[in-house]
């Protein structure tokens, strides 16, 4: 791909003689994608419709805009949506920043022995089920957890850490770094591998100190990748998590604990009401669409990749 | 549960409106189609074809059922298996016909044409090819069966699905009347089918015809009750019979929780409770007017005590956390009282609280009205859910065919036929010792998996050959409260609604107001408020005015 010619002038027949083996190689993943993601959006159309599984689509009344009247109208749905937004934030501002701290952190560990040690404790969170990461939590911090009981046995008294619905955003970003920090951190750790270490060695030897290298070296070199994760972020801003908090409502309170997912859940698919969840989902949808390329526009007027080149 | 009101969403107001309600005691005939519809019972029409109840008294328990109300009869308990296998069927009741059957089992599906299979052949005189199917999944392959109307000879249609089914449909067209040969004495030809009650038929009648043979009935249903340690509780001095009000109930909280030692009273138990304060299980008629039972002080009155229950600290903190596993807790000693289903008290849950303690006793309280004043009352459920049918394709001679294998089936307790149902070939799936039929490995993987029973099988017994303890505990809680059970209005009828008022009767904001109200994070006024809401937006005041109008009027509250 060396070539002088502009790609967009190139004949389609001659890239695509040139590039038929990797097309090939994707065909797999295309029919994959066509098959679960894109083919299931047909059924978008049930939430334009009084949909009853038995009937089948075809078979449905149409509503038209009905369902999103009755979801706009509904307190509780844009309860999940506060909720999910503010949920969002937290996450952005406490969990975001993690992995790339612990990244610089397990890079400048010299030790491969060390640092392997430490990157195997804190990946294994991520294969944990979120069932089993709650009741890990439960177990530690519960009302009759581990905390707790000390507590008690000494008389000092008792911390309602899960179940208080004012500190939920912070508990449920917590488990997230607990869990998910240490998975994050793998693909810094590739941008980091990319950084040429020419620079720091030059660096250095012009006097540049361990902050500046790392302010004028490390940082710009992981921009890329930053701003990319960034603008995925924010276009799946209103994906928080779904079993965190199917596990955790109880414990908290439906008006605390409803995100835009679990609302979908109980309010549409638990009570046969299946055309109302996709409204809800299909408003979610839109929203993520509008979001992500924003993000994107954002990412590429300060000069970044963001999702693809332009 | 009397009343089971299901969600299943069906659009077209039209037909809703012509007739998805069933009433009679328990059926509903709701069709996709008005077309489809078998009719809806009506309790003359009914009574006349229900067959006649003949008690088999060659086997004879070892703590007899005792009468309560009308249709309330306590299962009767065994403590030992009878060592006298009585042969209740004389001869071979097959003629060497061949069949299939489908049937759904919550567990591991056992080999085809194995050994035990084999055996039951043999001995019922068909080729019966026994096919069963995972209970999880049961009613998505069921639906695809009746779609391509491709039904097996044999097959069991659980009465929760009903709706999913469309039971009511499907009757008179893919699934035989058996109302010729079973309706009053006709049953007598198949005298273990004639020892089941008469209230259990109504669960498969359907347009006052009879089409379901039911099994596992019983005349003590309940949703469930408030169990205590029964070996914790009695070591403190404390009998079930000082438990005769909530403020008793309330004062155990304090006795009994300690919360330094990692030990609370109370386990979720609103569930089980509410109604002790005489609020409804869901619906009540007043002076000839449906009342919801949001709309019943009763109900706020439960939830103001079970509030308070919360809120002084003895529910343990993991249950008002929505953690499940409740069991593991009671188990454990960590909380004394939980509310629960009756099915969780026998052999199993026996070995399973010993493991954990050797002293483990489960007892339940009996029921009581809240304010200790009142006469005790529970809404009972009826009789059986399990139901299996025949295909409308089989001749007049394969029917009885089939009729003289369900006689066989429902052979009673302790026969040589149940024996051989349950437990398979002495010998090859179990042996016997100290007179109680012990499973072997084999035995356990073609014969405990249980498949036959769902075909056909007697009236429910409380036996549990290695723990007597619980069997004489179960048997006389069921004698003491038999007198306490009461058919609740609209008791074994199947409401079909349309979507708005089925996603209304769900009222899902309001029971999540509800559960963060016992559990302490709400006040009552705040389920008030959701209420207020649901009653409007919510669609709640239609749904009760679409009940008054397509149940209650029409077809009276089947009491």
């Amino acid at each position: 791909m060396t070539s002088a010619l502009r790609p967009a002038r190139r004949n389609w027949r001659v890239r695509l003689r040139r590039d038929r083996s990797l097309l090939l190689m994707t065909v797999p993943a295309v029919v994959l994608l066509l098959l679960f993601n894109y083919v299931p959006l047909f059924g978008l159309v049930t939430a334009f419709q009084e949909y009853d599984p038995l009937s089948g689509v075809s078979g449905s009344p149409w509503a038209g805009l009905y369902q999103f009247e009755r979801l706009f109208g509904d307190p509780l749905f844009w309860g999940a949506v506060r909720n999910t937004l503010y949920l969002s934030f937290v996450q952005l501002v406490l969990f975001f920043p993690v992995p790339i701290a612990l990244a610089l952190l397990l890079n400048t560990v010299l030790s491969e022995r060390v640092r392997n040690f430490v990157q195997s404790v804190v990946y294994l969170p991520h294969f944990f089920s979120w069932v089993l990461a709650v009741t890990i939590f439960q177990q530690m911090l519960g009302g009759a957890g581990a905390l707790n009981q000390f507590l008690r046995a000494n008389d000092i008294g008792t911390w309602a850490v899960m179940t208080n619905p004012d500190t939920f955003a912070l508990l449920v970003t917590s488990q997230l770094v607990w869990k998910e920090a240490g998975w994050g951190i793998i693909v810094f750790l590739a941008a980091l591998a990319a950084i040429n270490t020419d620079l720091y060695e030059a660096a250095a030897a012009d006097g540049a100190g361990r902050w500046r290298r790392l302010w004028h070296i490390t940082l710009p070199g992981l921009r890329g990748v930053i701003v990319l994760l960034l603008v995925l972020r924010l276009g799946n801003s209103l994906t928080v998590g779904f079993e965190q908090f199917l596990i955790q409502r109880d414990a908290v309170g439906h008006d605390t604990a409803d995100v835009l997912d679990t609302f979908s859940f109980y309010f549409g698919i638990a009570t046969n009401d299946y055309s109302y969840g996709a409204a809800a989902g299909l408003f979610k949808g839109v929203i993520s669409l509008l979001l992500i390329w924003g993000a994107n526009k954002l990412a590429h007027a300060f000069g970044e990749d963001g999702l693809y080149r332009k | 549960m009397g009343i089971e009101l299901n969600r299943r969403s069906f659009l077209n107001a039209s037909i809703a409106a012509a007739g998805l309600v069933a009433a009679g005691p328990l059926l509903s005939a709701c069709g996709g189609s008005a077309a489809q519809r078998a009719g809806v019972n009506s309790e003359a029409g009914l009574k006349a074809v229900l067959p006649a109840h003949v008690p088999l008294t060659s086997i004879k328990p070892d703590i007899p059922s005792v009468a309560g109300g009308p249709d309330v009869l306590t299962d009767p308990g065994f403590l030992s298996y009878p060592a006298n296998r009585v042969a209740t069927v004389p001869a071979i009741p097959g003629r060497g016909g061949k069949y299939s059957a489908v049937v759904p089992l919550w567990g591991t599906i056992p080999p085809a044409d194995n050994a035990f299979y084999q055996a039951m052949n043999k001995a019922l005189g068909v080729e019966l090819e026994m096919k069963p199917a995972d209970g999880n999944t049961y009613n998505t392959i069921v639906s695809t069966m009746t779609a391509a109307k491709r039904l097996p000879d044999w097959i069991n249609l659980p009465s929760w699905w009903n709706p999913n089914f469309n039971t009511g449909g499907l009757v008179g067209n893919q699934l035989a009347d058996l109302t010729p040969f079973l309706s009053g004495d006709n049953v007598k030809k198949y005298p273990n089918l004639a020892a089941i009650p008469t209230a259990a038929w109504r669960a498969g009648a359907w347009g006052d015809k009879l089409y379901g043979i039911p099994s596992f009935s019983s005349g003590f249903v309940v949703a469930g009750t408030t169990f205590y340690r029964r070996d914790v509780l009695e070591a403190k001095g404390i009998t079930a019979d000082q438990v005769r009000s909530a403020e008793d109930l309330m004062n155990l909280g304090k006795e009994l929780t300690d919360a330094k030692a990692g030990v609370w009273a109370f386990d979720d138990v609103y569930t089980y409770l509410y109604t002790a304060f005489g609020a409804p299980l869901k619906w009540k008629v007043d002076n000839g007017k449906l009342v919801h039972l949001y709309e019943t002080d009763q109900f706020y009155e439960a939830l103001d005590w079970h509030h308070r229950l919360a809120t002084a600290g003895y529910v343990h903190p993991d249950a008002l956390a929505g953690d499940q596993a409740g069991t593991t807790r009671f188990y454990a000693g960590k909380v004394l009282i939980a509310g629960g289903g009756t099915g969780a008290w026998n052999l199993a849950d026996h070995q399973n609280g010993v493991a954990a303690n050797p002293n483990y006793r489960r007892g339940a309280f009996d029921f009581f009205a809240a304010d200790g004043k009142s006469a005790p009352r529970v809404d009972m459920g009826p009789a059986t859910s399990i139901v299996s049918y025949l295909n409308a394709s089989l001749k007049p001679e394969q029917i009885e065919e089939l009729l003289a294998v369900a006689n066989y089936l429902a052979a009673p307790f302790g026969s040589a036929e149940y024996t051989a149902v349950n437990f398979g070939v002495e010998g090859t799936h179990f042996t016997t010792s100290g007179g109680v039929p012990t499973p072997t490995d084999a035995g356990r993987k073609e014969v405990q998996a249980q498949t036959y029973p769902f075909l056909a099988s007697p009236a429910q017994v409380i036996s549990n050959q290695t723990a007597q303890g619980v069997t004489r505990d179960l048997a006389a809680w069921q004698a003491a409260n038999a007198k306490a059970l009461a058919k609740p209005v609209f008791w074994g009828m199947n409401v079909s609604m349309p979507q708005a008022q089925a996603t209304a009767e769900a009222a899902q904001a309001v029971t999540d107001t509800i559960k963060d109200c016992y559990r302490g994070k709400k006040k009552v006024q705040e389920v008030k408020d959701a209420v207020a809401t649901w009653k409007g937006s919510g669609g709640g005041d239609r749904l009760i005015q679409w009940m008054t109008d397509n149940v209650l009027q029409k077809y009276g509250t089947g009491q």
